[in-house]
Order: C-alpha cells, then structure tokens, then sequence
C-alpha cells in the first residue's frame, strides 16, 4: 500500500513541497548504522518535531516567527520519559496543538512506549526523548546545533534507535 | 527530520523517520522511512485511542528493526478514515498570511529563496 500524504495539505503547501521534493538534490550516500539485535533487546528515543515544550520550560518562539514568518525557531527540548499530557504545551503555528494537548501520545507516544517496554517488546525507553518545532525553512542551525546535541546525549543514554516523527 | 535522522546515523544511532510525507521524506536520502496515511498534527491516531498510537509505535519499531538497506521505505498499514475530522491549525500560519498580503512572495517559497 502506497501512501500519498500530500492529500492532507492544502493546494498551495502541496505544491511548495512537491517543488522541494523535486529540487532536492539526490545525496550521493545514505548513512547507515545497522540494527543488530532483536527489538526486545533495542533502547528507543521518540524525536517529535511538533514544538513540544514542557510548561516549565520556555515556549517555542512564535513571536519570532510571526515578525518574520520566513523564520522558525530552530531548537529543542528533552522531554523527560515520564511526561504525561498535563505536563506540556504545543507551539507551533501549523497545526493543530489541540489533540496533542489533550492527548499527548497521538503525536508523542511516551506511554504507549512504557507500555511496550512492560510487555516485553521493547527493551528501554529512553530517560530523555525530544521535540523540536518543524517550521524550518532554513535547517543550517538544525543540523549544525541541535542535530549533534541530540546524538550526544542519545549516545551518553544507550539509545539504538530513533523514532523521529515529523508533523 | 530526514536530515537530522542523517547527523544522528552517522554519529551511529539507527533511525527511522514516521512520516505522512513519505516522498519528501525519502527524497532527502533519509535511511530508514516508514509512511504513516494519518495527518500530521496526530502522527499516531487520534487523542484517546491508545490501542490504535500502540499499534502505529509497534508497528514503526518492528519494521525498523526488519528495514536493512539504507534508504528502504515501509508504508504502515494504518489510514485516517475517510469520515474522521482532519486536524488543521485555528488560524492560518503567519506565512500564509504574507503571501496573502504579498503574493509574489509564493514564487520565492516554491523556488526555496528565502528572503
């Protein structure tokens, strides 16, 4: 079954990403760290880009990006394994924040994790998963700053595998 | 995401990417992509169905553990149903509304040129 998740988005933001697929340059290679162990035995990190943020924790910048709309605030934030839906807000001006502030795990699935650890399916989850806020036009900050950050402490936690999830 | 999921499997943690833009993803040259057909403000299905966000986070983990070629593309079997409310943001993003104002400004974001 093919997925075509342009169907989701308006007219106008279907046809400035299709332009992008196109325009993006084929790399000349894929990194690859090869998954060997069986996944009861695997310790997973959740990456989010929905702009999560803990209420202790400063908010995502729309102020900023609302002045110049070209720009998105290109940091992050450690959400800690034991977050749950009250703890958190969501900033980010292109979606819809409502389900995952009443909901967390429909876009961060933290619980539903703990709960495939319990059964056996999961060997860990991470103490530390993360969000970034996914409006970046320009990713030069992303992966200069935010990218290695996040594999150090992915490193320093046993992580093996990432779920990144982009909304 | 695809191309943070490239720093972080060359700095040697496997990734995979959860995306319902499967195409754009994978056109990054992202190692691992899984298609999910949900939109994207609710990644894992709808708010209060923790049986179905279980069944997409398995479902992502198990085939990313199977994927071994860099670059594979897995589409999930998991479709929004085509009567459920598509999440949408409340108020156009601030881009939308510059280029309302501005309409010229739409060639720029097609083309990539950031002013």
């Amino acid at each position: 079954m093919a997925i075509d998740g342009y169907h989701f988005l308006d007219g106008a933001s279907r046809r400035v990403m299709r332009a992008w697929e196109e325009r993006e340059p084929t790399p000349d290679s894929v990194p690859w760290t090869p998954l060997s162990k069986p996944l009861s035995q695997v310790g997973v990190a959740l990456v989010s880009s929905a702009g999560i943020a803990l209420r202790s924790q400063p908010p995502f910048d729309q102020g900023g990006e609302r002045v110049n709309p070209w720009w998105g605030d290109p940091s992050h934030r450690v959400i800690p394994r034991e977050a749950a839906t009250q703890d958190i807000r969501i900033h980010h001006l292109h979606i819809d924040p409502r389900p995952g502030e009443s909901d967390l795990d429909s876009v961060l699935p933290l619980r539903r994790l703990d709960e495939l650890v319990d059964a056996g399916v999961v060997g860990r989850s991470a103490p530390r998963h993360y969000s970034m806020m996914g409006y970046i036009l320009d990713p030069t900050e992303l992966l200069r700053d935010t990218a290695p950050t996040l594999a150090a402490s992915m490193i320093q936690d046993e992580v093996d595998l990432a779920l990144l999830v982009p909304v | 995401m695809g191309l943070v999921a490239r720093v972080l499997e060359a700095a040697g943690i496997a990734t995979a990417v959860l995306s319902f833009i499967p195409e754009l993803t994978a056109s990054v040259g992202t190692p691992r992509v899984l298609g999910i057909g949900y939109p994207g403000s609710v990644p894992f299905g709808a708010p209060g169905d923790a049986d179905g966000q279980r069944a997409v986070l398995r479902k992502s983990l198990e085939s990313a553990v199977e994927m071994d070629a860099p670059g594979s593309r897995v589409d999930l079997p998991f479709v929004w149903p085509g009567e459920a409310r598509v999440p949408k943001p409340p108020t156009p993003p601030p881009i939308a509304r510059a280029i309302m104002k501005r309409p010229w400004l739409y060639l720029k974001l097609l083309r990539g040129e950031l002013p």
